[in-house]
């Protein structure tokens, strides 16, 4: 019997059978294979993912090795190499910050749910996973990322154009740095100004992901983001509680209105393990956001506990996901880390782009 | 207030055709054409619609018939934004609101 040609196209076939779950097409017709190389029996590639926080990792390099060795005749070894390259929303090139791909508003219906922590433990881990990550606190209010990520130093101008301080390997620019200790009492037009000049006026570089942790509720500065850069998606942190009283419905609907993909919401304070007892108590009930979520159409990204350990980190400035990886919590926000991930990037392959043809 | 279901507010296309306007292609396969003048007198900024009343204050009949978009530009994700040749520039028009004054004659 004459031995079978391992050929790219065999391969290819072969690997039409894998899906990405999240986007539901094979990985071929997405352009998912990259540096083919078949010596032999031997073929290796690389399967390049839409973000290096990929949940499903593991399963497609699986999936991807069993296709080609059951469905190419010929073939004894396999190498799949998983990389991965964040792709950029078709949007208007005019409004966006340049070398930035994503950007994701972190939301909330009230202060006092997390929402700072939350953003700062989702760009630490986008940031561990191999993405390149910026984080802006946009909280004119109270703005607390500078303390949670204990950032030394502010940042510089050079040129005209703001540099941004590095903590943890993200990014950082926030409202505090435009006052030191002082409070930012400002009318709507100068948060307006700062917001703009913390988007646009900023040195940011080369993004996978620019997190924005925007003050709570809705207001001038939600709108001047919406405005100024085309958001990629929102994530709404609530309470189990605020949820139950419809709170953070008004923001939900806020990005709604001016059509900002809603990528899910994030249930924080959902449950607490008492440390001498290992009793689980919900103080604010529980699953108020997944059964909204639900109500909503609108994916659930997880449940984040109320942890002693969560607070301590975020006030000594290093968050939990860095200081106790292996903790709970920071599983918890590694999982909605990932969820979140895999929202970018399906809207990355179903937004629109909103250009306007001249003629 | 007429709701529409996102896909009548989500642009598939939008062309500005040099002296005639806007044409705006809907997911949901309608297609509205705004003249520049209807644009100019349906703008929904503060300084032609009273904030405290809702009343209009400048209308189609106010703008002269010559009136022409002179640039057009998406806001976020959710609206477009004019400069009109008298240099008025003020006015979002959300993607809801324009299919909302659609003028086509099974729309209006």
């Amino acid at each position: 019997m004459a031995e079978a040609t391992v050929t790219e196209s065999r391969v290819l076939d072969a690997l039409r059978s894998v899906m990405d779950p999240d986007l539901k097409r094979d990985i071929v017709s997405l352009n998912f294979i990259r540096n083919m190389k078949i010596e032999g029996s031997v073929v290796s590639f690389d399967v390049n993912l839409t973000t290096p926080a990929c949940p499903v990792k593991e399963r497609l390099r699986e999936q991807s090795r069993q296709a080609v060795l059951s469905g190419v005749p010929g073939v004894n070894d396999v190498r799949v190499n998983m990389t991965a390259e964040v792709r950029r929303p078709p949007a208007p090139e005019a409004s966006r910050i340049k070398g930035v791909k994503n950007i994701i508003a972190v939301g909330s219906g009230k202060g006092g749910v997390g929402k700072s922590t939350v953003a700062a433990n989702i760009a630490v881990s986008l940031a561990r996973s191999g993405a390149r990550v910026g984080l802006l606190d946009a909280d004119i209010y109270g703005p607390s990322i500078p303390i949670m990520m204990r950032s030394s130093g502010e940042p510089e101008m050079r040129e005209g154009v703001i540099q941004p301080v590095e903590a943890h390997g993200v990014k950082l620019m926030s409202m505090g740095y435009m006052s030191g200790e002082m409070p930012l009492i400002w009318r709507g037009p100068m948060a307006h100004k700062a917001l703009q000049q913390s988007l646009l006026g900023v040195s940011w570089g080369e993004l996978d992901y620019l997190v924005v942790d925007l003050p709570p509720g809705t207001g001038d500065v939600h709108l001047t983001l919406v405005q100024t850069v085309p958001v990629t998606g929102a994530v709404i942190v609530s309470t189990p509680q605020d949820v139950g009283l419809q709170i953070s419905m008004k923001t939900l609907r806020m990005f709604q209105q001016t059509k900002v993909p809603l990528l899910g919401i994030v249930e924080n304070m959902s449950f607490y393990i008492c440390p001498h007892c290992g009793g689980r108590d919900e103080i604010f009930g529980h699953g108020g956001a997944a059964h909204a979520a639900e109500a909503l159409g609108v994916p659930f990204l997880g449940e984040i506990p109320l942890d002693p350990a969560i607070r301590k980190r975020s006030d000594s400035g290093v968050p939990v996901v860095l200081a106790e990886p292996d903790s709970g919590s920071a599983r918890a926000f590694s999982e909605v880390t990932g969820k979140l991930a895999q929202q970018i990037s399906i809207q990355a392959f179903r937004n629109i782009p909103l250009t306007i043809i001249e003629e | 207030m007429l709701t529409f279901p996102e896909q009548a507010t989500t642009p598939s296309e939008i062309r500005k055709k040099s002296g005639e306007g806007i044409v705006i292609r809907w997911l949901d396969g309608h297609a509205s054409t705004f003249g520049a003048r209807f644009l100019r007198g349906s703008c929904p900024c503060a300084q032609c619609v009273s904030e405290t009343t809702g009343q209009r204050m400048v209308s189609e009949e106010h703008i002269a018939p010559s009136v022409s978009i002179e640039s057009a530009r998406t806001v976020g994700n959710y609206a477009l934004q004019f400069t009109f040749s008298d240099g008025h520039t003020t006015g979002i028009y959300s993607f809801e609101y324009l299919r909302r004054i659609c003028p086509c004659e099974e729309c209006a």
